[in-house]
């Protein structure tokens, strides 16, 4: 083969991923909006689209307008936003540390947030942004904690997550410690801050998740070839160019805000920032990124999860009672890999 | 072609915590010339490696490529003239050969800049030139380790640097894929004046493929010159402390090294 042809085929083939690739994310796209659709329709009671519609534009329509406009849209709005943060930000964990095991929630962010968020909430008497403020410095506090404990000598993955799965231990006892102490405690609360729950989600706290997946997702997505990078190994990335340490610095803190904003609406969702990315990286196969997959990823397994356990089960789970169960199976099915594979992974 | 550079160490140490591996250590790289870093397993040959291509930053001296320091210059301006293989790249699970190439490409883009026919000629070149052309659309964790070894080069040629340092790069080959590696940079040098460091285990190969050897023992240069200056049995008895024989291999002429051990003696 002659070099101007291999030109062209090398460039054929990068057309093609790229091209295979918005497919994918076309085709998310689309999911998401049916079952944005259906979630907004069908319900305890069917309204049609035309109802539907109407809701939305504003207008004041008999027996939809409460239904709709209280309960399924906010619900519907915050499972996608909640969902992409979890995804995006738990990708943004596994391509860094180069391991699945290695998501926030696994090492204890989320729970560091949810932590928080409760302590705010019960103890503080803190609502609204201050929530998420807290629930973001826990989250990074946690985060460097961890990052402080397994280093030696650089980090390793496999120590950083044990590290991480004993901290996450220790935080969720702290979580069952304060609701126990709270006058207003319920199932219902300890369900959100222990494994997550759309339940009484309100429109209003739409947005700081919008704010933050805007700043904190938009930085993450710019810095997404320098992320990628990092997957061949911090020498390699370095002798590419890339700043490892300042790289790895900015994928904490956007990873764990938007994590931690979206924990502290609607607690630790189980399973979602640990499976988006994998998930994702099946579906797009070696067409090239996944970061903005794995968002979309979350956003359907939020979505779909909390409508499971909505309507299809027998009584009514909180969508991180279904998460959990999708993902319980699979961490195990890679903590068995990793054990065959010698903890390489 | 390839422009002439200056790459040098000038008093350099460096070392893990309180362990020094570089000791106060003055080089300066011949330009356009293959160089051979050998030297005992932790006498600092690897360190001395990282600390040139600004992996690693000294704990005093520097390190000056054309008189600038290479730790206090743009790292993405600096990929564009000094490429480095690493000893262990990770080959992203399922990534094919011709995008892994393409990663090589990342110092010349920008936050936002466009894929250009540039970098599509540049990986095209940089395929041909390996031989990895009909591997394109393989996925590299399928191909054998000399084949992986030269999609690896083939990257760090898709980032057109003038300069190349390697980390062991025949390092887990068996001897056909060592040869085939070595005469590969060896092509790369002859054809394009590219400046060569690399770390190598092997003395006779080193003898055999670098214009230049530099034996290192304990974070010291101990010797550095041609083959035949380095290659000596007294250099070989300081460095290793080892006792050997040393002829002229028939093959190149080259110097050879046989070690002479306790056994089999005559």
């Amino acid at each position: 083969m002659s070099v101007s042809v291999l030109s062209h085929s090398v460039a054929a083939g990068r057309l093609l991923r790229a091209r295979r690739r918005r497919n994918i994310i076309l085709t998310l796209v689309l999911l998401l909006a049916c079952g944005f659709a259906v979630t907004l329709m069908l319900g305890q009671s069917f309204t049609p689209p035309g109802d539907v519609l109407r809701v939305l534009l504003g207008q004041e329509v008999q027996g939809a307008s409460f239904t709709i406009g209280q309960l399924r849209l906010p619900r519907a709005v915050m499972s996608i936003l909640v969902g992409m943060s979890f995804g995006l930000g738990g990708v943004a964990f596994q391509i860094m540390l180069r391991n699945p095991l290695a998501s926030p929630d696994i090492i204890g962010v989320s729970s560091g947030a949810s932590a928080a968020a409760v302590f705010g909430i019960v103890v503080l008497s803190l609502d609204g942004a201050a929530v998420s403020v807290f629930a973001v410095l826990a989250g990074l506090a946690v985060a460097i904690l961890v990052y402080g404990l397994s280093f030696k000598n650089g980090v390793a993955g496999t120590r950083l997550i044990l590290v991480g799965i004993g901290v996450s231990a220790m935080i969720d006892s702290f979580i069952a410690y304060i609701l126990s102490r709270a006058a207003s405690w319920d199932l219902q609360e300890a369900m959100r801050w222990l494994t997550g729950s759309l339940n009484s989600v309100q429109l209003s706290q739409a947005l700081p998740l919008l704010v933050s997946l805007m700043l904190f997702g938009g930085v993450l997505l710019s810095r997404g070839r320098d992320l990628d990078a990092l997957r061949m190994g911090d020498d390699t990335a370095a002798a590419l160019g890339i700043r490892v340490g300042m790289t790895r610095i900015l994928v904490i803190v956007t990873a764990v805000g938007m994590i931690a904003v979206a924990t502290a609406a609607a607690g630790p969702i189980a399973f979602v920032a640990f499976l988006s990315g994998p998930l994702a990286a099946r579906m797009v196969g070696p067409n090239g990124s996944i970061l903005l997959p794995a968002a979309l990823v979350g956003a359907a397994l939020v979505l779909i999860g909390d409508y499971i356990g909505q309507f299809a089960l027998p009584s009514r789970y909180p969508v991180g009672v279904v998460t959990g169960a999708l993902g319980a199976p699979y961490l195990i099915y890679l903590i068995v890999r990793v054990n065959r594979a010698g903890g390489s992974l | 072609m390839t422009r002439s550079h200056s790459l040098v160490a000038e008093r350099l140490s460096a070392g893990y915590a309180d362990n020094t591996v570089l000791n106060d250590l003055d080089l300066a790289v011949q330009p356009e010339r293959i160089t051979a870093i050998v030297g005992a397993n932790g006498c600092g040959k690897s360190t001395l490696l990282r600390c040139m291509s600004r992996l690693i930053a000294p704990s005093r001296g520097q390190v000056l490529l054309d008189g600038r320091s290479v730790h206090h210059r743009p790292t993405r301006e600096l990929a564009r003239t000094l490429g480095l293989l690493p000893q262990s790249p990770i080959a992203p699970e399922g990534i094919t050969v011709a995008d892994l190439v393409s990663r090589g490409r990342h110092p010349h883009h920008g936050l936002i800049s466009r894929w250009s026919k540039a970098d599509d000629a540049a990986i095209a070149a940089a395929l041909d030139a390996t031989h990895t052309g009909e591997l394109a659309d393989r996925v590299v964790d399928e191909l054998s380790g000399g084949q992986r070894q030269r999609v690896w080069i083939a990257m760090a040629l898709a980032q057109e640097t003038d300069l190349l340092l390697l980390d062991e790069p025949t390092t887990f080959l068996d001897v056909s894929h060592q040869i085939d590696v070595l005469d590969l940079l060896t092509d790369l040098n002859r054809a394009r004046g590219m400046t060569i460091v690399m770390v190598l285990h092997d003395l006779n190969l080193a003898a055999r493929y670098a214009d230049r050897l530099i034996a290192m023992a304990a974070g010291r240069l101990h010797a550095q010159g041609s083959p035949e200056e380095v290659l000596t049995e007294a250099n070989l008895e300081a460095v290793f402390g080892l006792k050997s024989r040393v002829i002229p291999d028939p093959v190149s002429g080259r110097p050879m090294m046989l070690p002479i051990g306790r056994h089999r003696a005559a």
